[in-house]
Parts: structure tokens; C-alpha cells; sequence
């Protein structure tokens, strides 16, 4: 591909603004609490959209459009099933303890509630799992620099994996180093902009292109274009899980696991202004984030509509047009190809989705039926690549890099802050100044990165490794929520409940992925490595009952030992737990200033959405 | 925090939609906007973000949350300390 010089210089613009962000924050940055907490300064508004940018990482736009591409609208189940309601609960029920506690991180406020062997065993997992997220997104992106070919010519082919993964590495690392948190929120809301300014226009052409939603409706089969259609059995539907499986597993167990837990976001709450602002901030985000399926799925959808009568002459010529470098020839060549192939009957619709193909041998995939594998996640880039001219093009792809950035920046935020408070100050030097955590705090953003850098070469050469390690930490994550919504709504909860509770379903999650495997995969690392019990008809089904076991288990053990234990006194628990706290006071605002009243208005629009693509 | 972020928002809606604006401009009619199914996309869609950056850019100028009397920022409330 060859990019023009207008569409350097818009990523350059973008590059400028970022590391300006840092640069303009640095003299601000005077004590931990500016570093890690952002002087728990920050507006509403703003927390709510670094909220969901911290979250819109390569895993959403690339991984929303190939489900898009794959599944079709279903997969906005995500959002209106999965992570709105975990939004609206977190935003009224939980940020109260969490900012009213004073807890500075989230593995924190589990030692403030249980005791410190639960904080432990979250804030190591957490942060080496911050880790490694970063290093994957940084993979992630260098390998798509490398597919699109962006730097081919400017750069020797066999360089620019290297210098993709480097360049991003510094610039994340130089903006962090100098404006903690602040700088990293501040650049996400820039980054949401941006992605909504480079994905809004492509959606726009697309539709217009493919007849409007009417035209996918027409080419597409009725189980990708209605999310609740089929859901009754998991064989009626294209994501292969009934609807209990998604409401309780995706739903409830690992909706609310992730949006209420996850100190990667629940960070960004913390650095409101207010309790109030704090409790504001998941709802304000819940708005874009349930539109959202139509920005990063809907171009999936596109993608796999275009069929030989809707493309016109000239961007039937995209591929041999746009991509010119050996690399992305194979993009277009399997493209072209691909439309060549003969397809089964009911094969599903590709598209311009380009042939996955082989990257030792560039040999076409095949499946176990002889039939073409299709490379799903390039739904998005090579969406960009066909509608987009020489100006725009360079918008779209500072949107993508955008949205890889702020996945990388947020994890090591959450890191840095982690590492600093949870770690370092808990377990190595507990009573070194200020000052010195605050250089702590840059250090391990250093820290951070080296390893994201490492973590992201160890995906390069163990690709199972990094599957096997993202497994273990599912694992790890899936039984989490139990131990949150006892310990805020049950008094009764104890420190030794908890972390056995903690444990035994995380050693669930792990025997019933050792029991199950999905339909058509063979045993290993996606299941039956102790035997075969029960086959799922997906890994998605199988991924969402492994969560509700390991949720069930440890909701069970952490009562259980809970009611054998001795509680803590109560005058303890205050701030801590629900029934113990004084409500928030909210007689001086208005009630449309109440989070209560923006928490029904997002509630009312999600039975609106689910209503009109059922 | 003293910056408010509505400022470098506007400054980089209003620098990359004026590049956009100005290069759909000279542009028009050119056969590179087939593939945008002849949507001078550069010139709209440049356009929108300028104006949208125009208004971030005027909003946070006017409303600058550090020189905001009734409701200051935490670390402006703790008597002595300085103002950013």
C-alpha cells in the first residue's frame, strides 16, 4: 500500500498531539496522587470517555468487526446484553465503595474489605496480566502495520515489525513517564474522537454502497442480522449458545466480572472529581458504548455484504490498486481469489474479507472440509483500505492506531499504579516518601513496557503459549464478581471465605474446561485434557458455562466458609459494605443531575436497541 | 488538572479537518474519490471535524475549569496551595 503524504501527515498531527499532552501535563505531576489517581480531579464527562477508550483496544475493533464479519449483530450482545447492565450496576451500586473508601486501586479495596493474602493474589494476577494484554495489543498492532505494508518502502521489509513494535512502545511509554493517569485519560478522549471520526465515514459509504441496513438485511441470512433471533437453541444461532448461556455467562458472570472489577477501568472512575462525578462516569460511558456496535461490528456486517453487484468497477480494482507491496498482495490476490473459490452450500458470506492464508508457506487455509478459511480480523482494515481515498484513508488509520495505543496505555496505567501501591509499597518498601513512589510510578512504566515489549516477541515465537497464558488468566477472572458482590452486599463475608472462594473457582473453571470441549476441535488447549464430558456446540458456549461454574463455585465456597469464620467487626465494614454505609446524599442536585435518572434514561435506550434488532 | 482537555481536542480536529477540508478542495472531482463512491469525503467529513474542533476549541477557551470561582478544583481548595 502506499500512502501518500496527506495521510502521513494526519498521523503525524496525531502523533504530535499525544506526546504534547504528556509534555503539557508534566509540570503537573508533583506527588503519587497526581501520577497514579490524577489528582482525582478529572470531570465526569471525561472519565466517562477514557472509560470505554481504555477498553478499545485492538481486542474491540479489530475482534468486534471479525465477530461482525462472522457472526453477524449478534455479537452486539456484548454491549447490550454484556456490558451496558454491568455499566449501569457498577455506576450505582458499586462506585460508592470504591471511590468512598479511599481505596487508591481496586486490588486495595480488597484489602480494606477481606484482608491482605486476598489484595495479594489479585493485584499479582492482575499485573501480570496487565502485562501481557499490552504486549499482545502491541503484537497485534505491529503485525497489521506488517500486513497492510505501511512503512513498505520507507523501511526494509524485515524491519518493520520491529520498528512498529518500538515506536508505539516509546511513544505510549513518553506520554505515560510524563503525565501518569491525566495524560493517559486525556489521550484516550482524543482517541475515542479520533475513532469515531475515522469509523463514522466508513460506515457511512458502507451503507450507502450495500443498499442501507435494508441491503443487509436482503443479502445477509436473518440469523446474522436479528441478535435475538435463534437464541432459543444453540443451533439456531450463529454464536452456537442458547440464551441462557449468554445471559447468565456473558451477561451476568463475565459482563459484570470484567466492567466491575477490572481495574483498568475502574480506575478511570476513580480519578472523578466527586463521588457523585465518579458514580456518573460508567453511566456517561454506557451512552456511546451502546451505539458502539454500530461503529466497530456494523462495518463487519458491510464487509461480508459486498457481493460482486454491489461492488462498482473501480473498487473491484481496490486491491490491485491500494495494495501494491508483496506483503499486502497477498491481501489482494486472496481477495480476488477468493471469489474464484467454488463455495459449499450455506457457506457463509465473505465478502471483500480476504482468505486467511498460511504465513510460513502463503498457501491458502483450508478447513476440515477443503473449504477456504477467511481472515476475519482484516474486516475492519480492509474495509478502510476499499472505501477510503488518499486523505481520509490516513484518518482511518490514525483511528486504528489510535485504538491499539490507548488498549496498550491503559494496561500499563493499571500497572504502574499496581505494581506502585499493591506491590512495591505493600510487600517491598513500605515507608519511603512520597517522592519516591512517585519515581516508583515511572519506573514501572518503563517496567511495563520492557515487558510488554518482551511479552509481545514471546507471542511472535509461542503463539499457543500466549493462548494457554490468556486461558489461564479467563481462569483466573471468571469467579472474580462472586467475591465482589459478597463482600459489598453481604456483611456476613470473611477474608478467609473470600480467598478460598477465590481459589476454588478459578480450580472450577479449570476442571470444567478440562471436562468440555466445543463441537469439532480436538483436545488440548481448547478443552477435554482430563476427559470429555460434555461437547458444547462453540467455544463461546463452552467459554461462557466455564464462567458461570467457576462463578457458582466460588459464590458457594465463599458462603460456606464465610458461615464458619469469624466477621469483622462491623464498625469495620462502614464505607465497605452496602448495608452498613449511609446512602449517598444527593438532596442538593436536581433530579436530572441524580445518577439514578441517568441510569433509567441508558436503561430505557438499551430495551429500545434490543427491541428494534431483535 | 490546569489543562482542559477541550483545547488540544479542538486544535487536532482543527488541524486535521482543515488538512482534510483543504486537500478535498483542491482535489475535487478527482478520480480518487470512485473508490468513496464519488464522496468528495475529504471535503464533507474535513469539514464536519473543523467545525467540531472550532467548538471545542472556543468552549474550552471560554470555560476554563481552573478559573471556575464556584466549584474549584480539589487541589485549589486546600487553602495555601498555589493556583495552576
Amino acid at each position: 500500500m502506499t500512502l501518500s503524504i496527506i495521510d502521513w501527515l494526519i498521523m503525524l498531527v496525531y502523533f504530535v498531539f499525544v506526546l504534547g499532552i504528556g509534555f503539557a501535563l508534566k509540570r503537573y505531576m508533583r506527588t503519587s496522587n497526581d501520577f497514579f489517581l490524577a489528582g482525582r480531579s478529572i470531570p465526569a464527562w471525561v472519565c466517562g470517555l477514557a472509560f470505554i477508550s481504555a477498553n478499545l483496544g485492538a481486542q474491540e475493533v479489530i475482534g468486534m468487526g471479525a465477530s461482525g464479519a462472522k457472526y453477524g449483530i449478534n455479537t452486539s450482545h456484548f454491549y447490550w446484553i454484556g456490558a451496558v447492565p454491568a455499566m449501569i450496576f457498577v455506576g450505582i451500586f458499586m462506585m460508592p465503595f470504591y471511590y468512598g473508601s479511599k481505596a487508591r486501586s481496586v486490588p486495595e479495596f480488597l484489602r480494606l474489605r477481606f484482608d491482605e493474602k486476598t489484595r495479594a493474589i489479585n493485584a499479582f494476577s492482575f499485573a501480570i496480566m496487565t502485562v501481557l494484554s499490552s504486549g499482545i495489543s502491541m503484537y497485534a498492532m505491529a503485525l497489521l502495520i506488517q500486513t497492510l505494508g505501511l512503512f513498505h518502502g520507507i523501511i526494509p521489509d524485515q524491519y518493520i515489525f520491529h520498528v512498529s513494535v518500538f515506536l508505539s512502545a516509546t511513544i505510549v511509554l513518553a506520554y505515560i513517564f510524563l503525565g501518569g493517569l491525566t495524560s493517559a485519560i486525556y489521550n484516550e478522549v482524543l482517541q475515542f474522537f479520533l475513532i469515531v471520526a475515522g469509523f463514522a465515514p466508513l460506515v457511512w459509504v458502507g451503507l450507502k454502497n450495500v443498499g442501507g441496513w435494508q441491503g443487509i438485511l436482503h443479502t445477509l441470512p436473518s440469523t446474522m442480522t436479528h441478535s435475538w433471533r435463534g437464541m432459543a437453541h444453540a443451533n439456531t444461532n450463529t454464536l452456537g449458545v442458547e440464551w441462557i448461556g449468554l445471559s447468565m455467562g456473558l451477561g451476568f458472570v463475565l459482563s459484570f466480572g470484567y466492567w466491575c472489577t477490572d481495574f483498568l477501568v475502574i480506575q478511570r472512575a476513580m480519578a472523578a472529581d466527586s463521588e457523585t462525578s465518579a458514580r456518573k462516569v460508567p453511566l456517561i460511558a454506557a451512552i456511546p458504548k451502546m451505539f458502539f456496535p454500530f461503529l466497530v461490528i456494523l462495518p463487519g456486517l458491510i464487509a461480508v455484504s459486498i457481493t460482486p453487484h454491489v461492488t462498482s468497477a473501480s473498487s473491484a480494482n481496490t486491491s490491485s490498486a491500494v495494495l501494491g507491496s508483496p506483503t499486502t498482495a497477498i491481501l489482494g490476490t486472496k481477495a480476488a481469489e477468493a471469489s474464484a473459490v467454488p463455495e459449499a452450500p450455506g457457506a457463509p458470506p465473505h465478502g471483500i474479507v480476504p482468505q486467511k492464508t498460511d504465513p510460513l508457506n502463503g498457501k491458502p487455509v483450508l478447513d476440515s472440509h477443503g473449504q477456504p478459511v477467511y481472515n476475519y480480523d482484516l474486516a475492519i482494515p480492509v474495509m478502510l483500505l476499499h472505501y477510503f481515498p488518499t486523505g481520509i484513508l490516513g484518518l482511518g488509520l490514525t483511528a486504528l492506531l489510535a485504538s491499539f495505543m490507548s488498549g496498550m496505555a491503559g494496561n500499563v496505567t493499571a500497572f504502574n499504579t499496581v505494581w506502585t501501591y499493591d506491590i512495591y509499597q505493600a510487600y517491598i518498601n513500605k515507608r519511603a516518601t512520597d517522592a519516591h513512589y512517585l519515581w516508583m510510578g515511572r519506573m514501572a512504566t518503563i517496567g511495563g513496557i520492557v515487558l510488554s515489549i518482551a511479552a509481545a516477541y514471546a507471542a511472535t515465537s509461542f503463539n499457543n503459549i500466549m493462548d494457554a497464558l490468556q486461558l489461564v488468566f479467563s481462569f483466573v477472572n471468571a469467579p472474580l464478581f462472586a467475591t465482589f458482590l459478597l463482600g459489598m452486599f453481604w456483611k456476613r463475608t470473611t477474608g478467609h471465605g473470600a480467598f478460598t472462594g477465590l481459589l476454588s473457582g478459578t480450580v472450577a473453571a479449570l476442571v470444567h474446561h478440562g471436562l468440555t470441549i466445543p463441537a469439532d476441535t480436538a483436545t488440548g488447549i481448547h478443552g477435554g485434557w482430563i476427559t470429555v464430558l460434555h461437547r458444547y456446540p462453540s467455544d463461546m458456549a463452552q467459554n461462557f458455562w466455564t464462567a458461570i461454574f467457576a462463578f457458582t463455585t466460588n459464590l458457594l465456597v465463599t458462603v460456606a466458609v464465610s458461615l464458619v469464620t469469624k466477621p469483622r467487626p462491623e464498625h469495620e465494614l462502614v464505607g465497605l459494605v452496602y448495608s452498613l454505609t449511609p446512602k449517598p446524599v444527593e438532596t442538593h442536585l436536581e433530579w436530572y443531575q441524580k445518577p439514578a435518572t441517568l441510569a433509567f434514561i441508558v436503561l430505557g435506550m438499551l430495551v429500545v436497541l434490543n427491541l428494534v434488532f431483535a | 488538572m490546569g489543562l482542559d482537555i477541550r483545547l488540544p481536542l479542538g486544535l487536532i480536529f482543527l488541524v486535521i479537518g482543515g488538512i482534510m477540508t483543504v486537500y478535498g478542495f483542491v482535489t475535487r472531482g478527482s478520480a480518487i474519490y470512485e473508490r468513496s463512491l464519488d464522496v468528495n469525503l475529504n471535503l464533507i467529513w474535513g469539514l464536519l471535524m473543523f467545525l467540531f474542533g472550532l467548538t471545542m476549541y472556543l468552549v474550552g477557551r471560554r470555560q476554563k475549569w481552573q478559573d471556575d470561582p464556584v466549584n474549584p478544583r480539589p487541589w485549589e481548595r486546600e487553602g495555601g496551595a498555589p493556583r495552576h
